[in-house]
């Protein structure tokens, strides 16, 4: 029923651009088939996966940097008020800047290189995954520490068995929100100063008008996300959250 | 015989106006091994705090606890405790038989006997049955009963209970009273238990402290001299509730002319 009903909404999407594609010139808006073939010509001819590989490479090691410094900040303003009060501003200073801003600095700082981009993704993205790790040290269940100490459970077993299980939904919102930033600041990055990645190569074909290259890069990337999303975190997610999926029964 | 002993506790909190605010004031007593003490007071005094102490979540400000004349938590023979909660204050992602195992995956049972005493004591508290199921898909009543499970897995030399049962409705209250009751003779356990449920209080116990508002002191001990198991319609308890009652307005009367 579940499955059915996504199958059903992605069909009525593709229908709507089908539908769409009728109306506008191929210039402007091309059908699904013409895209879908550059795709495949762009993956079969050879520097299609270098392109794709690049930025989910960008981006997989600026999310890893991001969820660093991310839970870093999010734990300490969870757990202690001052450091909520001495973080708070900063991560309301980062989470305004615009991203562009970000990638322009660190490229004129680092060069036209995967490290600035790995920089700017990471900076980029840390507020939201901050945010996200703050609201979940906050909700930490604090009756069941006691319960735990009561029990006179040690320490890491504490943390491991009782803190870490209650963070997990937390967790996953953070990586599900910096996923998306990362991605979208990755191509801006590579817009402007790299000559490798999705970003250069819309960039490129944004130089040759070409509607329907721009949105094939665009859509190989969208279905490398989905990927990520429906073959690692969601059944990462069902594994570990079953217990609420048997409750709801 | 392990004997406890409460000498002159005291405990108080420093407000962040950095004011002081007593919660504990001289409080002293003695449980016998096997006893069933119950700890009866107005809300919002000191009593959770106390048993906290007893559990040593909280460090207490002055006095001391002894058991058999060393201090309890230093005790050679290594004192273990139970604790039941208001609430169950069990972990949902894990099931009814893994929360009863939890405290005891921290000691030196292996792998086989954490099961088997998870398994005993779910049997003890009647959820056979209920092993794989998940916490939010039990009743109110039967999350505490896996939460005194739980508790008595680690076969504590002392069961403290903090108003176990309060937040279920009455009816079933009275059930698990009974269960309590009956537990606690097939165990002989020690159980310190914490209510301000006067009825509840001499229904259960050998023996209720009576202690008074913060500041928490020892107002008067009642002994409860009713075989077990007791009815419920008992005339000797419904005396015995209407003794405490008075005991509890005429505490408060002279607690309010101390305040006022």
């Amino acid at each position: 029923m579940h499955i059915t009903l996504k199958i059903y909404s992605v069909l009525v999407l593709l229908l709507a651009w089908v539908v769409l594609s009728f109306v506008f010139s191929p210039q402007i808006l091309p059908g699904p088939i013409p895209v879908f073939e550059a795709i495949w010509e762009n993956l079969t001819s050879g520097d299609g996966f270098f392109h794709l590989y690049k930025t989910i490479f960008r981006v997989l090691l600026g999310l890893f940097l991001a969820m660093i410094i991310g839970s870093a900040f999010g734990i300490v303003m969870g757990i202690s008020p001052k450091g909520e009060k001495f973080l708070e501003s900063w991560v309301m200073v980062g989470l305004t800047i615009p991203a562009v801003v970000y990638a322009i600095i660190t490229l004129l700082w680092f060069g036209l290189n995967d490290f600035a981009a790995v920089i700017a993704i990471g900076i980029t993205a840390f507020p939201a995954v901050a945010i996200n790790m703050w609201q979940g040290a906050k909700d930490i269940d604090m009756q069941l520490v006691t319960m735990a100490k009561a029990f006179q459970v040690p320490r890491r077993d504490l943390i491991r068995k009782v803190v870490l299980p209650q963070t997990v939904p937390y967790v996953l919102a953070a990586v599900r929100y910096a996923l998306g930033i990362s991605w979208k600041i990755a191509t801006t990055v590579e817009l402007i100063g790299m000559s490798s990645g999705v970003g250069y190569m819309l960039n490129y074909w944004f130089g040759l008008f070409s509607m329907t290259q721009v949105l094939a890069w665009a859509l190989s990337f969208t279905i490398v996300l989905l990927g990520i999303e429906f073959l690692l975190i969601n059944p990462f997610e069902k594994r570990i959250t079953a217990w609420r999926v048997v409750v709801q029964v | 015989m392990k004997k406890i002993v409460v000498r002159d506790l005291t405990k108080h909190f420093i407000r962040p106006d950095e004011s002081r605010l007593d919660v504990i004031g001289g409080l002293g007593f003695e449980v016998e091994e096997g006893e069933f003490l119950s700890i009866l007071g107005p809300s919002g005094c000191g009593k959770s705090t106390l048993l906290n102490i007893l559990a040593g979540i909280e460090a207490l400000s002055g006095g001391e606890i002894l058991l058999n004349e060393r201090p309890l938590l230093e005790s050679e023979d290594g004192v273990r405790l139970g604790f039941v909660f208001q609430q169950p204050r069990l972990l949902n992602w894990r099931s009814i038989r893994e929360n009863v195992k939890f405290p005891l995956e921290h000691g030196a049972l292996s792998n086989e006997e954490q099961w088997h005493f998870a398994q005993r004591y779910l049997e003890l508290v009647k959820l056979k049955g209920f092993e794989d199921y998940f916490p939010q898909q039990l009743s109110g009543g039967m999350q505490q009963r896996v939460a005194i499970a739980r508790a008595l897995a680690v076969e504590p030399d002392i069961l403290l209970m903090d108003e176990p049962f309060s937040s279920l409705d009455e009816i079933t209250a009275r059930k698990m009273r009974a269960e309590l009751i009956r537990i606690w003779q097939e165990t002989k356990k020690t159980i310190i238990f914490v209510t301000h449920d006067i009825s509840e209080a001499v229904y259960l116990s050998n023996r209720l402290l009576v202690v008074t508002e913060r500041p928490t002191r020892v107002f008067d001990t009642v002994a409860i001299d009713v075989e077990y198991p007791r009815d419920y319609d008992d005339d000797r308890l419904f005396e015995m509730t209407k003794t405490v009652s008075r005991l509890f307005l005429k505490m408060e009367e002279r607690h309010g002319n101390e305040s006022g």
